[in-house]
């Protein structure tokens, strides 16, 4: 570790590991990894978004590839071209498309649908499923919630009970689990504290509760600086944005030690190639990248583009999202 | 339905040796967890067996890797069905197994997870006076299991919520509830003596549950002789990485 220059973030570097992915399509990783390109991309694009290198992306390129991900039959989007449709991937989709001020690539009918399409995997106790297949998740609502909201078509049909499903996630140590009873999990804390701030309702939680969120939050945070997950797990630096986000939502970020967690998210650059990883010296990818960049961003450092802890983009693009509730 | 009827039982029990070949592999992927789920559903044969089996599956595989959040949810999922077909509760089974697998790892923080879940169903489901005794076992349990790590955090956020848990509030007389909290606290102080006295350092989680335990003394109307303020004075110092947690407390407490 002695090599390593501590104290600055390789902007240039990353800059050029997120170009050389679009790069790789002649490699068996690239088809393998089919299944969460769009995310990929996202993550890339929202990546030089703080980096002040948007261009880098070509942009009419990626609205076609976009629209190509697009499913006609459901009218949600896939992570490929010929995919099958999924919360998930949906987010990704409206997001790439709005970071493009795009949206309007869509025509009425296909936003319908999609509007549709999403509604249509909310469950009975206000849940989302991420597709036909079932699986319940609180990822969902959050892709489900945000999508929605980009697209400007949040109702109280769909939010009510959202929430009502999201406030029986809070769990006894402060923390928040994908479902009703499952154990608390720092993304998870994302999810449910970013459809609740989306959704303008964070005020559903008691002082006692931001209090002790706030307190299972920063007990994230182990020696070396990194945070982790749950408790007694290895620190990660995609837990730097999970973790960070959720304190700056409840605006108690400054409850962990900035210093320590950006020398961590540093330590963990490929200074040869470019991007992050998610402890020192292991493989580098996009993920860890553009997760351990917004981290740096919600703290302030290296003179990044700010980043929106509600829907993970820069405020320049969510600044012109209509706020719900809609008058 | 009609795949049910289209396809024999081998497929069915291929299709399950299938998905746990998988999840050997990838215990992490939520896609194979959710699909079993979904071929037990669809199995032709839809009595308890199969879920009775896939319970010893599941403990196997929470024996390799025993904080596997998938392999817990699906855990809960298999003992509610469980509970359905037979029409039978398995509130203390589960509650033993907990108990077995924190004695295994005191750290296993999934485990205490369940154990509040497990809890909060009993104390709703039992008589009075059978949660009273539930709660005085629990009580010499969180002690043991202080004094056995009280470097580990799970444990602490576990004291944390107990000591403040409704049904323990209300369930024991006052004066009992006060006594077996001021006895809990003696003991927090003592560990905390005997970690300054060994390394010439205090016990942070020591100072930080002093702190809530001073809270929920105080409303009930007793006063402790650690002051709350010195303990967030101390942790400033000996717990940096959260030190304006503790300036925000000291602001708040004045």
């Amino acid at each position: 570790m002695a090599s390593k220059e501590r104290g600055t973030l390789l902007k240039e570097k990353h800059v050029r590991y997120i170009e050389s992915l679009d790069k790789k399509q002649d490699t068996l990783e690239f088809w393998l990894t089919e299944h969460l390109r769009i995310n990929g991309v996202y993550w890339g694009l929202n990546a030089l978004c703080m980096l002040r290198s948007k261009d880098v992306f070509n942009r009419e390129d990626l609205i076609k590839f976009v629209l190509g991900c697009y499913v006609e039959s459901t009218g949600g989007f896939a992570a490929f071209p010929r995919h099958d449709a999924h919360l998930a991937s949906t987010l990704s989709g409206i997001q790439l498309l709005k970071m493009y001020d795009a949206i309007d690539s869509l025509s009425k009918s296909q936003i319908d649908k999609c509007v549709n399409f999403i509604k249509s995997n909310q469950m009975k106790d206000g849940s989302f499923q991420g597709d036909r297949f079932g699986e319940v998740d609180t990822r969902f609502v959050y892709t489900a919630i945000s999508s929605l909201s980009i697209l400007e078509r949040l109702t109280p049909e769909v939010v009510d009970p959202a929430v009502d499903f999201i406030l029986r996630c809070y769990n006894f140590d402060g923390g928040f689990g994908l479902c009703p009873g499952a154990e608390s999990h720092a993304a998870q804390v994302f999810t449910c504290l970013g459809t609740l701030a989306v959704v303008n309702r964070l005020q559903d939680l008691t002082k006692a509760q931001v209090d002790e969120i706030g307190w299972w939050l920063c007990e994230r945070q182990v020696p070396e600086g990194g945070l982790n997950g749950r408790p007694s797990k290895l620190p990660d630096v995609c837990y730097s944005w999970w973790v960070l986000s959720s304190l700056s939502l409840i605006d108690r970020l400054e409850w962990i030690d900035f210093e320590k967690l950006r020398g961590f998210i540093l330590d963990c650059q490929d200074e040869k190639r470019g991007g992050i990883s998610d402890r020192p010296d292991n493989e580098v990818d996009v993920f860890h990248t553009v997760f351990g960049i917004a981290g740096l961003s919600l703290m302030g450092f290296e003179d990044l583009v700010p980043i929106d802890p509600t829907y993970c983009m820069t405020y320049d693009i969510t600044n012109t999202i209509k706020k719900y509730p809609y008058n | 339905m009609q795949l049910k009827n289209e396809l024999d039982l081998l497929f069915w029990s291929s299709e399950l040796l299938f998905t746990l070949a998988q999840l050997r592999q990838f215990p992490k992927v939520y896609w194979i967890w959710n699909h079993r789920i979904w071929v037990l559903e669809n199995h032709l044969d839809s009595s308890v067996n199969i879920w009775k089996e896939e319970l010893v599956m599941v403990s196997k595989l929470l024996k390799i890797d025993a904080r596997n959040f998938h392999g817990w949810l699906y855990r809960r999922i298999i003992v509610r069905k469980i509970e359905q077909l037979t029409g039978e509760k398995k509130l203390f089974e589960e509650l033993a197994y907990t108990t077995e697998n924190i004695n295994n790892n005191i750290s296993n923080f999934s485990a205490w997870h369940q154990r509040t879940v497990l809890l909060s169903k009993i104390f709703g489901e039992n008589e009075n006076e059978s949660n009273a005794k539930m709660i005085h076992d629990e009580f010499a349990y969180i002690t043991n299991a202080m004094f056995t790590d009280a470097e580990d955090q799970s444990v602490w956020f576990y004291i944390k919520w107990f000591i403040k848990n409704k049904v323990v509030r209300e369930t024991l007389e006052p004066s009992e509830y006060a006594r077996l909290l001021q006895e809990l606290h003696s003991n927090v102080v003592m560990i905390n003596q005997d970690d300054l006295e060994f390394s010439g350092k205090e016990n942070n989680w020591c100072l930080k549950i002093l702190i809530v335990l001073d809270d929920v003394l105080k409303n009930i109307g007793i006063e402790t002789c650690i002051e709350k303020k010195k303990c967030l004075e101390q942790l400033i110092n000996a717990d940096p990485l959260r030190k304006n947690r503790y300036l925000c407390l000291l602001n708040d407490g004045q």
